[in-house]
Formats: structure tokens, C-alpha cells, sequence
């Protein structure tokens, strides 16, 4: 390092970004912590004069409120049921990609694609798959033109087709939608970095592990889980995240009223439920921030507790 | 068990587009192994040592050739039917387990007729970690080993399946000077203990010739010689073997040989009764070279370098190869100072090789 | 010490034509597995080109065409028009393109700053920085609403592009980056007279130029893909940005749209990425690798 003459000059080379943190997430979070704790905060009456009194009404409100209960209810099912499927299906999928040699490359590259796309435009593709095309579906002498191809692939095998994401469809079958698309969104991530750990892991140990007589399945187990185990982490960690801060793709599937025709809403997120109040309740929105973000620093630190205790050096 | 290669040999195709060159990294090696014996494939890097020892635990195929453990042709066996063990470079230990699971590892991929009882494993693995010496150690990581003990965790765990063949790839190169001393003659008694048929691959010949039954000296994936240490040294096939062997490392020099007498320069250094005339290359071993006023070879003297027992004496000589020659005389003779010294040669040290084919001309 | 059974050539044979067969076995499930998984990750690509050339009533029969029966590519000049992509394209291709030049001077200044130069409470600054990384960018907007609000930046390409100039990931990605350059080489163009800017823009740039072009690479991503900041602040057609465009053009309350249009203005939004992708493949890679954050 250089002591330099003109330490002014370090100062300087910084202001640019210190300045615009500043405005942008320094004072934000001060003014959230503030407007969260101010009863009942919104900027219209602030700008108006008027005075706020100091509590956690924000966060009770909150808590009670239905609406909000719905979209955390909404957001922890999401993530419960997809980083577990995504993080097994990408472990399988690296784990394949890493056995082979021709292909390898375009395949990888096959499954790398998802992550080069814009979630809103290809949540629209999705919605085209599982969209039954008629007028309004639901009604009882309503006719179905064409049920979507997801849904003539079901009755190609003899299934019977689902109502997936038209008025009238279910809670669960609209889970299950935004589970498959958001599981492959999330795919391509976790198969670099896992195929990546895959590929820095020393060769030795499966030759030492072979010339033991060492069964494929206990390979698995006993060696490449426990060495991959810092980067099964890293994605795990992300994938809660990234989980809980699930938004854009729903707006992709269901269009901005977040839920299917006639049921707007219904599956709405935590970050849009603080998208929806925060041009008029920003107390309230500034506590369901907090609220997040709480949840993403326990669950970090459980992630990490866990894997600490799990992996070993 | 003894070991038979049969005809070994393996090329490797040429990588990419640019190095279309295929290479012989082992090319018709031939040689059994008795049984119970520690033997040493000794040569410089590339030379096909490692591949050999791969090919022998099964985690290469062969190009050519086959591989006998007693009687049974197990070329075609892929590693995991073997039964080897095998000691890495570099130990490759599984960091995330402790000693103790390192070393129950193999144990606990037996299966079928061969699987062991809990209680039994664990009496094997103690057995392998006391006969290395580490048994005190079991509850560590490898992280928090020395190299040395790393190293014995490796045998240890190469060793509690009681394998056939034993096989160390370069197992002291990763420990420092006094280490290396210290555990090559503990794999010696590791080996005599237990009996099994060890080979391990080294570039270093003082490793090798202290500790093996057999040495093989390779070069360029061809076998050069093949024999007990002492042996290999005191008669190498060609200028390579000769060499090869030996600290200080023997001197050269060009000659030529005439009317039964061999000439460094011009002066007649020995008789070299039943050698046609001809021009040759002569070898001779630093130890080869004995204190006389009188003696036929004069060579420049640089300097004395005394050793305790011995005495080192660096002088130089036109007729030689490289800048300097050693020769290693008894500390009882007296160096007298001066511009040159002057010695006789021992016959039974000295050894010539055709310029041609650098092979060993006998006298 | 071995206990070994002598094997006879027959059961070897066995054993080692049992391993043999295994091993193709293994490795035909593996690639029999891999195959099916990237057929249906390509699947919805697939399904969007095709259904993009269809005409409405191929698209609408009950048992599907897996290959269009006539190829409508009038449905792209509608698709265009429809969503008035130009603008949009032009839009995102200004504030994509100013915001990541001002954002890489200001990245590489900071960098440099925090990498080569001594200044009093550095690394409590740069802790501090870090630390912010944690919380999520949701718990800013709220006040940075208010906050372009009052500036009176609604509907600019302004807060389009101020607000999201900083990243304190790639500051820290390009300070790590410029400390593996060796301290010895500033050291020499120190004593040879050379002013911090033009090792900076000699040296430094240009040995860290992989991770520049990353940055840039996410930081066009990142405009491109951006949904709900243009939406809250930028509700002037004259200011959206791609994506708002593509949504909003294609909602409809009653669930009847034109799919085949729908799906060729995707078409069209998805096809620069794609294009980035194949030509800049390696950069992308390396720079989500390492920094997990989409856009």
C-alpha cells in the first residue's frame, strides 16, 4: 500500500459512490427503521405537518392483517417446496454433467440457458403452456378450445386436464405452476455452481475411493456430498433468499394481479405485498421490510449454523 | 503374491488439435515380482514410473500387454476388484473424516461374504494405525496432521484391507529432508512386518537404493535395468543407469581406448585388457579415484571440501564433461596444496560406454 | 498378513465382463437422464418459437401442431407494433447502456480507492459497505420512492438510472480483482512519475478487463430484465422500459389473448440475451458464478 501524499485523493475517487449510497441505501435504511416504528406513517400526512407517535403498531398491524398473512403464507410454502426440489434436481444434473465427457459442453450449456432469460417474458411462455384457451373458463357450458399443451400432454398419457391457472382453478394447482417455473428458473444457477464444486474437487479421492472397492452410491455419499457440502451451502443459502424475495415470476405467470382471474391476490408475496402499500402505507410497508428481512438473517444464520456444524473443514 | 507384467505398454493419443502426437509413456515392459518383496521404479519425471504403478492398482488400462497377480490375468479387472492399495502422491486423505474414518473407509465397502462385524473393523483399523504408529491420533482431522503423520494415515488406510500388492507413488516427496530419512526406513519395517509386495515409484535414488529389495530404472517408458540396488550400481548396463545412481553422481568423460589401454587425454589412465580400440565415453565413480603422487591422471584442483569422514575433493580436467569432477577420498589422506592433484584409478569403478549407443563396454 | 482367495479365470471373466456392461449400463441412464432434463428445460423455448409463427386458429386446435402447418411471421410486424417495441428497445438500450458506463467509473474509482490507496478508516468503510449487501434491496425502495419523488424524478430516464448506479458487489468483485495485480508494478509507476489515473486506465484496467466486461455483461442484464422499479416510477409510455412493456401490453382481464402475438413479442425480447449469450458465453458464466445475483 502507498501512504499518498494527498489522501484528499482517495476521498474523491469515492465520492461519486459514497454520495449515492448515501441517498440511496444509507438514508433508506435509517428512514425504514424510522418509518416503521412511527404509528400508522404515511409520507402524504408527514408532508401534511402531521405528527406520529412512536410504536410497533406497524408490525401488530401487520401481523394481523389477512392480506399479509396470506403473502407470507404464500412465500414460505413457494420456498419450502422449491430450493429443496431445485437444489436435488441441480445436485443430480451436475453430478450427471461431471460423469461424462462428449456432450458435456452443450448440455451445459442447454441447461445454463434459463438464466439468460427475462423472468416476466418466459413466465408469459409458461402461462401460454398451462393456459386453457376459450372464453372465460369456468363457467358450466363454457367450451374449451384448446387446453393448453401441458394439459393435452396430461391426456396424452390418459390423464385428465387440470385447470391450471384460469379463473376457477385451485390454490394447489396454481402452486404447483409457479413450483415447476420457479424451480426452472432456478436451475441453471445451481448446476454451475454445483458442477463447478464438482470439477475443483480433487480426482484422487475417487481414484483412492475406487482402488478401495468403493460402491458408486456410497461415492455419492461418503465423498462428493461432504466436498461439494460449502457450495450445497452457498446455493442453498441463495436459494432461501432468493425464495423469500419471490416476485417477478408470479407477475410473469399470473400478470400483476397475482392470482388467477377472479381471485386477484391470492398468491401474492411478501415483496409485493411491500410493493402494494408502499406509495401509501409506508409505515406499514417499511415494517413488512423489516419483517423480510429478519426472516432472510434467521434463515441465513440457521443455513450457516447447520452447514457449519455439517461441513467439516 | 508375486506380480508379473507381461509386455506392459501405454500410449496415450495425442491431446487436441495441435498435439496430435501420441506418447509411449510405457513401452514393453516385461518383469515379474517376487513375492514379498519391496521394489523401487526409480527414473526422472516422465519416464512412465507413475503410469506403470497405475496400471498395476488398475486405475489406467493398459494399451499392451498383461498383468498377472499370481496366477490370475487381471488386466481386464477394473481397480475396485483388486484388492490393492494404493498411497497417493499427495495422501489424498478425505478431509472431511477423521483419522479414524479414513482408515475404516475401505473396511466399510466390503460387502457380501467379505463384510466384517463393527467391532472387527475397528480392531483392524487400530491394528493398521499401531503398525504405522499413529494410534493416538485417531480422532483428528487430516488438517490438523503433520505430513509425516498424513503420510502414515495414507498407509494406514492403504494397508487395513490386507491387500495383495501395496503400491506408493512417491511416497516421501512431499516430507522434508530429516522426515524422509525417518519414514522411508519406516516403510522398510512396515514391509518386512507384513510381508506384502510393495512397489513404490520414485525419482530419487538414494530413496530407492536404501530401502528396496529390487530396483527398476526406467527412462522414456523403456525398463533400463533391473536388479538389486547394489548390484545396479556397482555394474550399470549404460552411461543412463550410471548416471542415474549415486551421490555425487559419477564423473564423465571422453577417452579413448588403444592397444588395450584407456586414455583420458594423453595420458594412459588404465589397462582395459580385450577392449578393440576405439573412442568411448568413461564413467568414473567419485570413491573410484585414489590419492598418487605418481598417478597417470592430473586434473586441476579447485578445492577441498572436508565431510568428517570423508573428504571431497572438487577438481576439474579438460577431458571432462561437466565443469567440475568430485572425487571422494578418506579423510586420513592429506590433500597436499598446490595447482593439481594426481590420482590412480580403482579398475572395478570405472566404466566405459560406446559414444554410439552409450551402452557398457565390459573390460 | 493377506488372506487372499486365489480366483479362477472364469470367475475373473465374469467379474470383469460384469463391470464392463455396468459401466455402459451407468452411463446410458446418465445420459438417458440428462437428455430428458434438457429436452424439458428447452421445451418452453421450443414452445414459444412455434407458437409464435402459428396462426390463432392453429394455435386454438385441441390436439396441438408440433410443427406449424404455415409459418405466420406477420404476427412478429404485430407483435412490434402492438407492444410499440421500438420505443421500448430504444429505452432500455439508453438507460442499459448510460447506467453501466457511469456505473463502471464509478465501480473502478471506488475500487481503485479501496485496492491501492491509504486512507483513514478504509476498512471500517469498506465493512460497512459490505455489510449492506445483506439486506434486501426491497426495504430501500420504499424510501427511494419517496425520495425520487420529491426530487421530482418521476417519469425521467433519471430515476431510471441514478438510483442503481452503485453496486457494492462489483466494487468488492473489482477491488479483489486489482489486489491480485501486483503492489510492486504501482510501486514502479509511482517512481517513473505516472499519475494514479493513467496506471489506473494503463494497468489496472486493462489486467482486470474480464471482470469489467462481467460487470457489464449483468449490469445490461440487469436493465433489460428490470420489472418493478420502472413500474413504480415510470408510468409515461415515453419512459418504460422492455419488460413493463412486454407485460402490460399482453394483460388482459377476460385471459383472451392473442397467444401466437404474445409469444412473438417474447420471442423478440428474449432474442438479444440469447444473443449475448452465445457470443459472450464464457464472461457470463464466470461473472454469475461468482456473484449469484440475477442482473
Amino acid at each position: 500500500m502507498v501512504e499518498s501524499k494527498h489522501k484528499w485523493k482517495a476521498w474523491l475517487y469515492l465520492s461519486p459512490a459514497i454520495i449515492l449510497l448515501l441517498v440511496f441505501t444509507v438514508w433508506p435504511i435509517i428512514n425504514t427503521v424510522r418509518m416503521a416504528f412511527l404509528e400508522n406513517y404515511n409520507s402524504m400526512g408527514a408532508v401534511g405537518g402531521k405528527i406520529y407517535a412512536f410504536g410497533i403498531g406497524n408490525f401488530k398491524q401487520v401481523l394481523d392483517y389477512k392480506l399479509f398473512l396470506n403473502c407470507l403464507g404464500n412465500t414460505m410454502l413457494l420456498t419450502v417446496l422449491t430450493v429443496p426440489l431445485s437444489t436435488i434436481l441441480a445436485l443430480l444434473i451436475a453430478v450427471c454433467l461431471n460423469a461424462i465427457k462428449p456432450l458435456q459442453r452443450i448440455l451445459q450449456t442447454i441447461f445454463f440457458l434459463p438464466y439468460v432469460t427475462n423472468s416476466i417474458a418466459i413466465g408469459m411462455v409458461f402461462a401460454a403452456m398451462f393456459n386453457m384457451v376459450g372464453s372465460a373458463f369456468g363457467g358450466e357450458n363454457e367450451i374449451v378450445v384448446t387446453a393448453g399443451i401441458i394439459n393435452n400432454v396430461i391426456e396424452f398419457f390418459g390423464g385428465e386436464a387440470v385447470n391450471w391457472i384460469n379463473a376457477g382453478s385451485t390454490y394447489a394447482a396454481n402452486i404447483t405452476v409457479m413450483v415447476v417455473y420457479i424451480v426452472w428458473n432456478a436451475l441453471p444457477f445451481k448446476i454451475l455452481i454445483l458442477l463447478g464444486g464438482l470439477q475443483s474437487i480433487n480426482k484422487q479421492y475417487y481414484d483412492a475411493a475406487r482402488v478401495d472397492g468403493t460402491r458408486r452410491s456410497r461415492v455419492f455419499t461418503k465423498i462428493t456430498v461432504p466436498l461439494l457440502s460449502p457450495m450445497l451451502a452457498y446455493v442453498v443459502i441463495t436459494g432461501f433468499i432468493g425464495g423469500f424475495k419471490e416476485y417477478s415470476s408470479i407477475v410473469g405467470i399470473f400478470g400483476e394481479h397475482m392470482g388467477p382471474a377472479g381471485d386477484a391476490k391470492r398468491l401474492n408475496t411478501m415483496v409485493g405485498f411491500i410493493y402494494d402499500s408502499l406509495s401509501t402505507q409506508q409505515g406499514r410497508a417499511s415494517a413488512a421490510a423489516l419483517i423480510l428481512f429478519g426472516i432472510i438473517f434467521v434463515v441465513t444464520m440457521i443455513n450457516l449454523y447447520v452447514s457449519k456444524k455439517k461441513t467439516h473443514y | 503374491m508375486k506380480i508379473l507384467l507381461q509386455n506392459l505398454t501405454k500410449i496415450f493419443p495425442g491431446r487436441g488439435k495441435k498435439n496430435t502426437q501420441e506418447v509411449i509413456a510405457v513401452n514393453d515392459f516385461t518383469f515379474e515380482i517376487p513375492d514379498g518383496k519391496l521394489v523401487g521404479l526409480l527414473g526422472p519425471s516422465g519416464c512412465g514410473k507413475s503410469t506403470t504403478l497405475y496400471m498395476i492398482s488398475g486405475l489406467q488400462k493398459p494399451s499392451g500387454g498383461k498383468i498377472f497377480f499370481g496366477e490370475d490375468d487381471v488386466t481386464e479387472l477394473s481397480a475396485e476388484n483388486r484388492g490393492v492399495g494404493l498411497v497417493f502422491q499427495n495422501y489424498a486423505l478425505y478431509p472431511h473424516m477423521t483419522v479414524k474414518q479414513n482408515i475404516l473407509f475401505p473396511l466399510q465397502n466390503l460387502r457380501g461374504e467379505d463384510k466384517l462385524p463393527k467391532d472387527k473393523m475397528i480392531e483392524r483399523a487400530y491394528y493398521a494405525a499401531k503398525l504405522v504408529q499413529i494410534d493416538d491420533l485417531m480422532d483428528r482431522k487430516p488438517s490438523e496432521l503433520s505430513g509425516g503423520q498424513q503420510q502414515r494415515v495414507a498407509i494406514a488406510r492403504a494397508l487395513v484391507k490386507m491387500p495383495k500388492v501395496l503400491l506408493l507413488d512417491e511416497p516421501l516427496s512431499n516430507l522434508d529432508a530429516r522426515l524422509r530419512l525417518q519414514t522411508r526406513e519406516e516403510i522398510r519395517r512396515i514391509q518386512k512386518d507384513t510381508g506384502i509386495t510393495t512397489i513404490f515409484v520414485t525419482h530419487d535414488q538414494e530413496e530407492a537404493m536404501s530401502i528396496s529389495d529390487l530396483i527398476v530404472v526406467m527412462k522414456l517408458g523403456v525398463v533400463q535395468q533391473i536388479g538389486k540396488p547394489q548390484d545396479v550400481y556397482d555394474d550399470p548396463t549404460n552411461l543412463f543407469v550410471a548416471k542415474f545412481l549415486g551421490t555425487p553422481p559419477i564423473n564423465v568423460f571422453t577417452g579413448k581406448v588403444s592397444g588395450g589401454k584407456l586414455f583420458i587425454g594423453d595420458a594412459p589412465v588404465l589397462d582395459v585388457p580385450g577392449v578393440e580400440d576405439r573412442e568411448v565415453t568413461v564413467g568414473i565413480r567419485p570413491e573410484g579415484f585414489v590419492l598418487d603422487e605418481n598417478g597417470p591422471l592430473v586434473c586441476g584442483l579447485n578445492s577441498v571440501e572436508v565431510m568428517g569422514r570423508d573428504v571431497s575433493v572438487v577438481c576439474r580436467h579438460e577431458n571432462a564433461v561437466s565443469p567440475v569432477i568430485r572425487a571422494i577420498i578418506d579423510a586420513d589422506n592429506k590433500v597436499a596444496a598446490g595447482e593439481t592433484v594426481r590420482y590412480t584409478l580403482k579398475p572395478h569403478k570405472v566404466f566405459l560406454f560406446s559414444k554410439e549407443d552409450e551402452n557398457r563396454i565390459r573390460f | 498378513m493377506s488372506d487372499n482367495k486365489t480366483m479362477h479365470a472364469k470367475d475373473l471373466q465374469k467379474v470383469s465382463s460384469k463391470q464392463t456392461a455396468g459401466k455402459i449400463l451407468s452411463k446410458f441412464w446418465v445420459y438417458l437422464f440428462l437428455i430428458v432434463m434438457a429436452l424439458i428445460v428447452l421445451f418452453p423455448f421450443y414452445w414459444m418459437l412455434i407458437s409464435s409463427v402459428k396462426s390463432i386458429d392453429e394455435y386454438r386446435l385441441s390436439v396441438p401442431t408440433l410443427f406449424p402447418k404455415e409459418i405466420l411471421w406477420s404476427n412478429y410486424v404485430e407483435a412490434f407494433n402492438q407492444a410499440n417495441l421500438g420505443r421500448l428497445f430504444l429505452n432500455t438500450l439508453y438507460v442499459g447502456l448510460v447506467s453501466t458506463l457511469l456505473s463502471l467509473v464509478i465501480t473502478v474509482l471506488s475500487a481503485f480507492a479501496f485496492a491501492r490507496l491509504e486512507f483513514k478508516g478504509k476498512n471500517a468503510l469498506f465493512a460497512a459497505l459490505l455489510a449492506t449487501m445483506m439486506i434486501p434491496g426491497e426495504l430501500f425502495t420504499i424510501t427511494n420512492y419517496a425520495t425520487v419523488n420529491s426530487l421530482g424524478w418521476m417519469d425521467s430516464y433519471t430515476v431510471l438510472i441514478v438510483p442503481f448506479l452503485v453496486s457494492v458487489f462489483y466494487i468488492y468483485l473489482l477491488r479483489q480483482n486489482f489486489l491480485q495485480i501486483p503492489n510492486e508494478l504501482y510501486l514502479a509507476a509511482k517512481v517513473d512519475g505516472t499519475s494514479d489515473l493513467k496506471y489506473l486506465w494503463k494497468v489496472m484496467i486493462p489486467l482486470a478487463l474480464p471482470t469489467l466486461i462481467s460487470i457489464t455483461i449483468l449490469k445490461m442484464m440487469g436493465a433489460w430484465n428490470s420489472y418493478v422499479w420502472p413500474r413504480l416510477v415510470a408510468n409515461d409510455e415515453k419512459y418504460q422500459l422492455i419488460t413493463n412493456g412486454l407485460r402490460n401490453a399482453f394483460t388482459d382481464s377476460t385471459g383472451d389473448v392473442n397467444i401466437p402475438v404474445q409469444m412473438a413479442a417474447v420471442a423478440i425480447v428474449s432474442l438479444p440475451l440469447f444473443l449475448v449469450f452465445i457470443f459472450l458465453r464464457k464472461y457470463i458464466m464466470k461473472g454469475v458464478s461468482r456473484s449469484g445475483i440475477k442482473g
